[in-house]
């Protein structure tokens, strides 16, 4: 049974009248413990499908089941139940919240899923210092620099043990060797067993993971693993 | 997600904008503020009126008067004697459920001793007329059975007596002296309790009294407007065969007091439950001594409390509606900031959704953090409202202290609590429909 299963999955926007199809029909398995790139040229779906993938967003049409749940039938609760506990979602833009301190931001999907106040500081804490932030713990966003907020991100991607990480560009708003350093982080969360789905621009990146899918108008064109095909995929992948 | 941490969450969005939610609080702050005010005032007046009725006899004591006769009837009139000491005597034999009975002559005498003299109305009276009238002994004792049947030359004096023949002597020295009524001597054997509102006994425990006494003296009034216990303070009673013996003019028919019209018969009912029942007692009892003719009746407190309730409900209902208003705009008030901070917020929310809060999570954010203000706002409305009562007691000192009951603070911030949760209602259902996507994408 793979972690992810998308059937015929079809996401259809209507603006004004025009209906764009953003995701055409797209099938997709991964299993437990892959680690996975998404490519693909801007506007050809990448985003909307990790917004499907990662609970934010539901689809058109289509089957989907993550992590055991059936995603086609799923409450607006039962969806942020599987966001709290079964995922971990890092965005390009950080998205954290610029009142609370590093381990408050990571605490806040520890409170959902309903932590006592004490395991729920020693928990952030723990998975700060992973991500080697101890010294900046009662830091504001504002006060950290690009690679760290991502850090803190990613933390808080962690901090409920998900199976499974998502990263839409995560690195797409960091120079290169920060960049670097953030996927670092996410190799190490695969070496670790975790499974890790990436969506980026980078074909440096793409080559690091194990499966890589280009998305083109909507639909998986092809798969490759890039360990076996590496020059052809750093062609396609960089336009 | 559990409410302490809504209420953390609330609390640190609050204070992270004191001067706008400050702002948004003050439409509640001044409804709880005149909340708490009128209930003051009010509940110190209804308390002094309380005690006030009480002193005056309360709820128990009935008077019995005389009543117009219908003008068929004015043939029978001269066949009734009217109120006389016989009814007195009758309703004690015959309404076992009266358990006082008052008759009293009263005439207006001068009062004198060697070096100064009152006029008064000194009222002859049996011993029962301590506990109809709610009198209470300050020194000495009251009059007995024994004054009554001998007609003995003895009185009882009230304080404002005492202060005007004795200056400055204590109750407990003015036993035993002699007073003079129109020349004739009479012992002194008690004085009666001084009875004084709220703000008088206050005035005379600051050591005010004086300077109260002096403004007073400069108005060119007697007392500040009306002492409702003036009459009470001034009384003499004497026994009542004395005073008939003594002070009788040439009206009366007979050398009976039996047939002397009184003055005032009032008589006090043992028991409240038995009210009606105990009126029947005595309508029957004086049908027979007034000869069937129907020129009597009895005067209750009950129209008087009515009164006063009506009157203390109405000032209650102008003070709750301007408190109402108050509240609602106030509510309207929280309504409005916290959609303006919805609006502010929308990314946090989808950055919260995205993360695992429910949508119900984030309504009871919302909703709580409006309580939160409304609270607030009702906790400085407290204060304020207990300042504001001071200063009116500090500026226009009315008969009566005001009194804030710890019902009256609870329920104010009832009040203030509902008006916050109502308020973030709307505000909150907006914010928890957001679209979670459209939320983080929101700038
Ligand atoms: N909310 C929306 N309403 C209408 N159209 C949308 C919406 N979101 C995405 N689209 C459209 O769907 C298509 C796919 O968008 P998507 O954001 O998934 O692209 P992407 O592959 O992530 O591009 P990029 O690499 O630039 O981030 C685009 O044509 C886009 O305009
Ligand atoms: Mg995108």
């Amino acid at each position: 049974m793979p972690l992810v299963h998308l059937q015929d999955v079809r996401k259809t926007y209507v603006l004004g009248g025009q209906e764009i199809h953003a995701l055409a029909g797209v099938d997709l398995s991964i299993e437990e413990g892959e680690f996975v790139a998404i490519i693909g040229p801007s506007g050809s779906g990448k985003s909307t499908l990790m917004h499907l993938l990662g609970c934010l967003d539901t689809p058109t049409s289509g089957k989907m089941e993550i992590c055991g749940h059936d995603l086609s039938s799923a409450s607006s609760d039962e969806l942020s139940g599987v966001r709290n506990r079964e995922i971990g979602f890092v965005f390009q833009s950080f998205n954290l919240l610029p009142r609370l301190n590093v381990v408050e931001n990571v605490e806040v999907p520890l409170i959902y899923s309903g932590m006592a106040a004490r395991e729920r500081r020693e928990r952030a804490e723990a998975v700060v210092r992973r991500v080697g932030l101890e010294a900046r713990m009662r830091n504001r966003p504002t006060q950290l620099s690009g690679g760290q907020c991502q850090r803190v991100a990613i933390a808080r991607a962690l901090v409920n043990n998900p199976r499974i990480v998502f990263g839409d560009e995560p690195t797409g708003n960091l120079d290169s060797h920060t960049g670097e350093l953030i996927l670092g982080i996410f190799a190490e969360l695969h070496q670790a067993g975790r499974t890790v789905v990436l969506v980026t621009h980078d074909p440096e990146i793409a080559a690091v993971t194990h499966r890589v899918i280009e998305i083109r108008d909507g639909r998986v064109r092809r798969e490759y693993d890039p360990r076996t095909a590496p020059p052809d995929a750093a062609k396609i992948a960089g336009h | 997600m559990n409410l302490f941490i809504s209420f953390e969450t609330g609390l640190r969005e609050i204070l992270s904008h004191k001067f706008r939610s400050f702002l948004s609080m003050l439409g509640i702050v001044l409804g709880v503020a005149s909340l708490v005010a009128t209930m003051a005032l009010t509940g110190g007046m209804e308390r002094g009126m309380r005690a006030f009725m009480e002193q005056m006899g309360g709820l128990e004591m009935v008077n019995i008067v005389d009543k117009e006769i219908s003008s068929d009837l004015l043939d029978f009139w001269n066949l009734s004697p009217g109120r006389t000491l016989q009814d007195a005597h009758v309703i004690k034999a015959a309404a076992p459920l009266v358990s006082h009975v008052s008759p009293q002559i009263a005439f207006g005498l001068s009062a004198s001793t060697a070096d100064d003299s009152l006029r008064v109305r000194a009222a002859g009276v049996w011993p029962d007329y301590l506990a109809v009238a709610k009198h209470e002994i300050e020194a000495g004792r009251f009059l007995t059975d024994l004054d009554v049947d001998k007609g003995l030359r003895t009185a009882v004096i009230g304080a404002a007596v005492v202060d005007h023949l004795w200056p400055h002597w204590s109750p407990q020295a003015v036993i035993g002296q002699t007073i003079h009524l129109n020349d004739t001597p009479f012992t002194v054997v008690g004085v009666f309790k001084r009875y004084e509102r709220d703000r008088d006994r206050l005035a005379r425990e600051r050591g005010t009294a004086q300077a109260v006494e002096e403004r007073r003296a400069r108005r060119g009034g007697r007392g500040g407007g009306w002492d409702p216990f003036r009459t009470k303070n001034e009384a003499v009673a004497i026994p009542l065969t004395t005073m008939f013996y003594e002070f009788r003019s040439g009206a009366f028919p007979d050398d009976s007091a039996d047939t002397v019209r009184l003055e005032n018969l009032s008589v006090r009912v043992g028991n409240l439950d038995h009210f009606e029942a105990a009126l029947n007692e005595m309508r029957q009892a004086l049908d027979i001594t007034h000869r069937g003719v129907d020129d009597f009746g009895f005067d209750t407190r009950e129209d008087w409390f009515d009164q006063m309730e009506q009157r203390m409900n109405a000032t209650r209902t102008s003070g709750g509606l301007i408190a109402a208003i108050a509240l609602i705009v106030g509510g309207i008030g929280i309504t409005n900031i916290m959609l303006a901070s919805i609006t502010e917020r929308v990314r946090e929310i989808g950055i919260r959704r995205a993360v695992g809060a429910r949508a119900r999570d984030i309504f009871f954010q919302i909703v709580i953090e409006s309580v939160i203000i409304a609270l607030m706002g009702g906790v400085l409305g407290i204060l304020v409202g207990v300042g504001l009562v001071q200063l009116i007691t500090l500026i226009a000192p009315g008969d009566n202290e005001p009194l804030i009951s710890s019902f009256s603070v609870l329920l104010s911030v009832t009040f203030a609590a509902v008006a916050g949760l109502v308020s973030g209602i709307y505000p909150a259902l907006q914010a928890s429909r957001l679209d979670p996507i459209q939320a983080l994408r929101y700038e």
